[in-house]
Formats: structure tokens, sequence, C-alpha cells
């Protein structure tokens, strides 16, 4: 799995930790990395993700009547789920402001053994980390 | 180059060169 998600666009490096299951990737410089790449990546490799978290800088937009998304890059930006923490993103909206925010991009639904992601992923922000 | 291609590369410049994913963590099950 390391050495198939290592091969993926925009990865720099791949640490994995077989005893807590955890596995952390590092973006190139370029921050040309798109997640559900990875997360479909992950899965063709017949390992099952039980969740996902990024640490991303963007611009928060309207994308539609009342909701938010993170822009990542010109072609990728996440759909903000909205709690307390999204509500506090609204006032950027539209603005240039860079956020640096945690998020949570995908859960495994409780009860399943096995959850194939939905697309697009939906981004619930944890924390958010700077506002610039 | 005109105006308005010149003002898309700056917003593009911008886009790109400042805003990013800076780290991933996935937690997993079934890995051997």
């Amino acid at each position: 799995m390391k050495q198939h998600l290592g091969r993926q666009s925009g990865v720099q490096q791949v640490e994995v930790s077989l005893l807590d299951g955890k596995v952390e990737i590092t973006p190139k410089e370029d921050g040309q990395i798109d997640p559900a790449h990875l997360l479909k990546a992950t899965y063709d490799s017949g390992v099952s993700v039980a969740e996902m978290e990024i640490t991303a800088q963007g611009k928060v937009v309207n994308d539609s009547p009342g909701g938010l998304s993170l822009q990542v890059s010109p072609s990728l930006s996440f759909p903000i789920v909205s709690n307390e923490l999204s509500q506090r993103l609204t006032p950027l909206a539209g603005t240039s402001t860079l956020v640096t925010v945690r998020g949570q991009l995908y859960q495994k639904p409780p009860g399943k053994k096995k959850g194939e992601p939905s697309f697009p992923l939906k981004l619930t922000v944890l924390e958010v980390q700077k506002q610039e | 180059m005109n105006k308005k291609s010149f003002a898309l590369l700056m917003l593009f410049s911008t886009l790109v060169g400042q805003a990013q994913i800076h780290h991933i963590e996935m937690r997993v099950e079934g890995m051997t």
C-alpha cells in the first residue's frame, strides 16, 4: 500500500504505522494532490479506510445558497459541513483571506464492515488553525 | 499578453502558490 500510494500524483512521502493503522501522507510542494484519489487508491490496494483527516489552507467560497466550500486550488474544493466551527468561516466567504483548517474528509459509516466512500468528499472542520 | 490573460495568470499563481493541502492522515483497517 505504501508503494501504491507513493506512486500517486502529488505525493512526496508516505509513512505507515502498522501498530495503530495510521497512514501519514506528505504532499509535494506544489500542493497538487487529490485526497479523493488517495482514498480510492487505498481501497484499490485492498485496505479499508476508517477515517481521513487533512490540514489544508485555502479560501472560503460560497458554493450554493447558504453553503460554503474550502477552495484549496483552482481545480479542487471541498464542501464544508455546517457545524459550530464552520459558522466562524461564514464571514470570510468570498474574501481573499486564507484560512488553515484541520478537518475530517471521510469517516466510515458505523456498523458497516466495508464502507465505500461517497464523493464529493465533504469537509467537517475540526479546528481553525490560522487566518491571514 | 493582454490584460485579461495577465489577470487570470496572476489569479492562478496566487491560488496555486498559497492555497494547498499541507498534510493528510488516514486511519486504515485490514493492513497486513
